[in-house]
């Protein structure tokens, strides 16, 4: 995606990291040593050990990531939910989020060269939703005149066929592959007359070509398309009487970026940028069934054009602006009729200066500022300073603000559940004339006096600090740590606006929640000897509610005892922060391998228990009931090469078998699965 | 600050009274009963209409003064005091009886209300489009989960009663659930519904007529 004057190292993820260059810091390569913000790479050498097929596998085995199951495999970063952290591919952001989050077993790590992970807000270069952080995935260089064929089969009938294919003809880059991914599923509970995980089928296709035009001029296109399919049976039990409804979900995603590139001996490079995406998704439930049949269409489209200019000033400062215009538009049923179309066009830009000050100090600060048609607009800053006082130490502090805006769904849903309470949910642009609606047609019994506080939904901010050190030993021990602390506000959460005469309520979408998370980042690697590496890491974490907190302390809030069921006031020890959040997670990960290519692994992931949902009636995490169990899961592989061409591996994953029905349905258990590569 | 202006007046009221006749001793008679109750049944499910689930529609009515279940052939007298049919919990007044009685939700613990406040404001039944007690999930005395299909008493939710003859009770509603137990959040629709709509709750009733619950 960027030619660059840095030496590029392999990818031998045995040395220490320190010289490895990553773009999305700073939207400059930049060598990892010399970034003032939190930054992790994972090498392709590390996805290919380690099994992974799609990225949930390889994000769950990362210090401070959590994947978590709901609505797909969304990510959690510093505590922040999927929907605060922002999913890019060669540096474009996806689309197609269902509740907020990007299902990231959607994305396929076979041809990933590597994937950077930069933690806290990056807002001030990537505009909305780089709140937590920023995962971009970096595709396979095209031009490398290779070309590869993989095959992989496992439980549940897990089939995933690839090719790679990458050439330079010419002056011409050539990157293309497929890939197709399939499981029938599995029932976790015997008996049960509804799979957990339903049956489904994959594809990916993508292809880049890039052009040398002369010697300043560069140009190219992206292109990758995405498509899944899930078979869904759904039984629906009332009082004995079975109910069964056949259904399926199809999902389609595609993306187009093409580009022109510009760069001046080496001081200045510009690059403009088109990006076009799309995503498609459609949910049926057997219409013809006398019980309803349901079907869901949504159609989002994205589309980008960007500039972005670096420049070299001198030897100490680098200064780098841009500037672009999205617009996104949005057609489902699930906001009025599937064919009114929503939209929001957004300008903005930003600029970011990096400043050597000394041979110790380095300081780069950044802005954005992003107009939006549908909400308010948002300045993004940030500022980061490094400080080397030696060759072995390296200090970093970070303070920036992250935004996410308001999604289509937040602002104009129009939901009402028929069965369930019949309860409303209206978007905020659109609950005013709802609520009028509904009086005018004598259905309202009355209104609550947040009802007289809609307006315009604001963006959700955060700021986030980051201080950390980094400590390098010798070349075979590295030790870091870093502390972060994220506050954020505007977040938007429902509310009840009003109540139907039907008892039935009505919520809306308001900027009312205040929330913190807050932690300590740990990590060491160490290699023993020539073969073996080792690699720990440790994040804990405190989040909570920023009004809970204040109620607590007000003795506003109350919850109700195990034992004889009588209610008694919460103090704050009780409290258990927001849902999905582990206080302690850890892994531990040994790899050995040779340059021959044979390999193993065994790695060590744990998860403290977290709060799932209320039971006790205040809406809280709070009792024991409340929380899932924490859980250790092994995942074990080795690597046979066989001759030049081809190659072998096996692994194990979730080797001990855990299992959580209630809470952890994505887990199927112990997987077992082998792997073939040939390599032409 | 109110509570012991209520506790200051009340002992007033004990040194004058031994003051009239301080040769005898006084009698003490008890007179604040605190119980707890389980398996009042609120028109639990006999079926389904149109898919959805129903009981008889009928009330079971409740007497705080005897501690007991009151027929509903007294539903026209002043016998009960509260009743319960489902979520709904109506008061012996208003237009649901001829007593005198309504209620109020009180923010804190059953302990908190050690006396009726005296600038209560006791609310009354107008159903069916209002109830003393609110009657729709987060309103009044619990919260419906759409994701479970549970019905849970809000912790901290103290229903103040003003009984049929114009004295006071508080209550707390404990479970909503046969023997007290939720079904856990796994169990299927038809266990939920099958064991729903019966009423643990304990009280405390003042039969001396003050507002007291000390």
């Amino acid at each position: 995606m960027t030619t660059v004057s840095f030496a590029q190292r392999g990818t031998d993820s045995s040395r220490m990291n320190l010289d490895e260059v990553v773009v999305t810091a700073t939207r400059t390569p930049r060598s990892m040593g010399n970034i003032a913000i939190p930054v992790s790479v994972v090498s392709s050498k590390t996805l290919y050990q380690s099994g992974s097929l799609r990225l949930n596998d390889i994000l769950a085995e990362q210090t401070g990531i959590q994947v978590i199951d709901n609505f797909g495999k969304g990510i959690q970063v510093q505590g922040l939910s999927s929907e605060y952290t922002l999913i890019l591919i060669d540096g474009e952001p996806l689309i197609g989020r269902t509740a907020g989050v990007l299902d990231l077993s959607k994305i396929t790590v076979k041809n990933i060269r590597k994937i950077e992970i930069v933690k806290g807000p990056s807002s001030s270069l990537y505009g909305s939703e780089a709140m937590g952080g920023v995962i971009n995935i970096i595709t396979d260089r095209a031009g490398q005149n290779k070309t590869d064929l993989g095959l992989r089969y496992g439980r549940f009938n897990t089939v995933d066929g690839n090719l790679n294919f990458s050439r330079r003809i010419n002056k011409t880059d050539l990157a293309a592959s497929l890939n197709y991914n399939q499981s029938k599923g599995y029932s976790l509970k015997p008996n049960a007359v509804q799979k957990t995980v339903e049956p489904f089928r994959r594809s990916t296709q993508n292809l880049s070509i890039h052009q040398q035009l002369g010697k300043q001029w560069k140009a190219g296109a992206s292109f990758r398309a995405n498509a899944s399919h899930i078979d869904n049976t759904i039984f629906v039990q009332n009082l004995g009487t079975t109910i069964a409804s056949k259904g399926f979900e199809k999902n389609e995603e595609y993306n187009f970026t093409p580009y022109l590139q510009f760069n001046k001996e080496l001081k200045i490079k510009s690059i403009l940028r088109g990006y076009l995406t799309g995503f498609n998704a459609l949910q049926q439930l057997d219409v013809k069934n006398a019980a309803g049949g349901y079907d869901d269409r949504f159609r989002q489209l994205f589309a980008r054009v960007e500039n972005q200019t670096d420049w070299q000033i001198s030897e100490n400062a680098a200064f780098t602006a841009g500037a672009g215009m999205v617009r996104e538009t949005v057609r489902s049923n699930r906001y009025d009729t599937a064919s009114t179309l929503r939209t929001n066009t957004i300008a903005y830009f930003f600029a970011q200066h990096e400043q050597k000050i000394s041979s110790k100090l380095t300081w780069i600060g950044g802005l954005r500022f992003d107009a939006n048609q549908a909400y308010a607009s948002v300045w993004s800053p940030k500022i980061a300073f490094q400080y080397k006082p030696s060759d072995k130490v390296k200090l970093n502090v970070s303070y920036g603000r992250g935004f996410k805006a308001p999604d289509f769904r937040q602002l104009y849903l129009n939901f009402t559940n028929v069965a369930a309470g019949a309860y409303s949910v209206f978007g905020s642009e659109v609950a005013v004339s709802e609520l009028k609606r509904l009086s005018a047609a004598q259905l309202l019994d009355q209104t609550t006096a947040l009802a007289g506080s809609l307006s315009a939904l604001k963006p959700e901010v955060s700021g986030g600090l980051n201080a950390g050190i980094v400590y390098t030993l010798d070349a075979s021990s590295q030790f870091t740590a870093n502390i972060f602390r994220n506050d954020l506000k505007n977040m938007i959460v429902t509310d009840v606006i009003a109540f139907k005469k039907n008892g039935g309520q009505i919520f809306s979408y308001f900027n009312l929640k205040r929330a913190l998370t807050q932690g300590l980042e740990l990590g060491a690697q160490q290699k023993i000897g020539q073969w073996i590496q080792l690699n720990a890491g440790y994040q804990f974490l405190y989040t909570a509610d920023k009004e809970v907190l204040q109620s607590i302390k007000k003795g506003e809030v109350f919850q109700r005892s195990l034992t004889n069921g009588q209610a008694y006031r919460m103090s704050l020890s009780d409290y258990g922060g927001l849902p999905n959040r582990s206080r302690h997670t850890a892994n531990l990960k040994f790899n050995a391998d040779n340059a021959k290519g044979y390999f193993s692994t065994i790695r060590l992931i744990y998860r403290s228990s977290w709060g799932t949902s209320d039971l006790d009636g205040n809406g809280l995490i709070n009792r024991a009931d409340e929380y899932a169990k924490g859980h250790l899961q092994v995942n074990t592989s080795i690597g046979l090469p066989l001759d030049s061409h081809w190659k072998c591996m096996a692994g194990i994953d979730n080797l001990f078998n855990y299992k959580d029905i209630q809470f952890l349905p994505g887990n199927p258990g112990r997987t077992a699965y082998l792997d073939i590569q040939f390599i032409f | 600050m109110r509570s012991s202006r209520i506790i200051g007046s009340a002992m007033l009221a004990l040194v004058v009274f031994q003051a009239c006749k301080k040769n005898e001793a006084p009698v003490v008679v008890p007179t604040l009963t605190e119980k707890t109750v389980s398996g009042i049944p609120a028109d639990t499910i006999v079926g389904l209409v149109n898919g959805q689930p129903v009981g008889a529609g009928r009330y079971t009515f409740f007497s705080f003064e005897t501690n007991a279940v009151v027929p509903s052939t007294d539903s026209n007298s002043v016998k009960w005091d509260v009743a319960v049919r489902g979520t709904t919990i109506i008061t012996n007044g208003g237009n649901s009886g001829p007593g005198a009685g309504g209620a109020f939700v009180y923010v804190g613990t059953f302990d908190d209300v050690k006396a009726v406040p005296k600038d209560s404001i006791f609310r009354q039944d107008n159903a069916p489009t209002s109830y003393a007690v609110p009657n729709t999930s987060n309103r009044g005395w619990y919260v419906y989960s759409p994701v479970t299909m549970l019905i849970t008493p809000i912790p901290g939710r103290v229903l103040v009663f003003k009984t049929a003859k114009g004295k006071y009770a508080k209550v707390e509603i404990l479970n909503y659930y046969k023997g007290g137990v939720t079904p856990a959040a796994t169990a299927t629709d038809a266990e939920k519904l099958k064991n729903q709509r019966y009423y643990t709750f304990r009280f405390a009733y003042q039969a001396d007529g003050t507002m007291n619950f000390k």
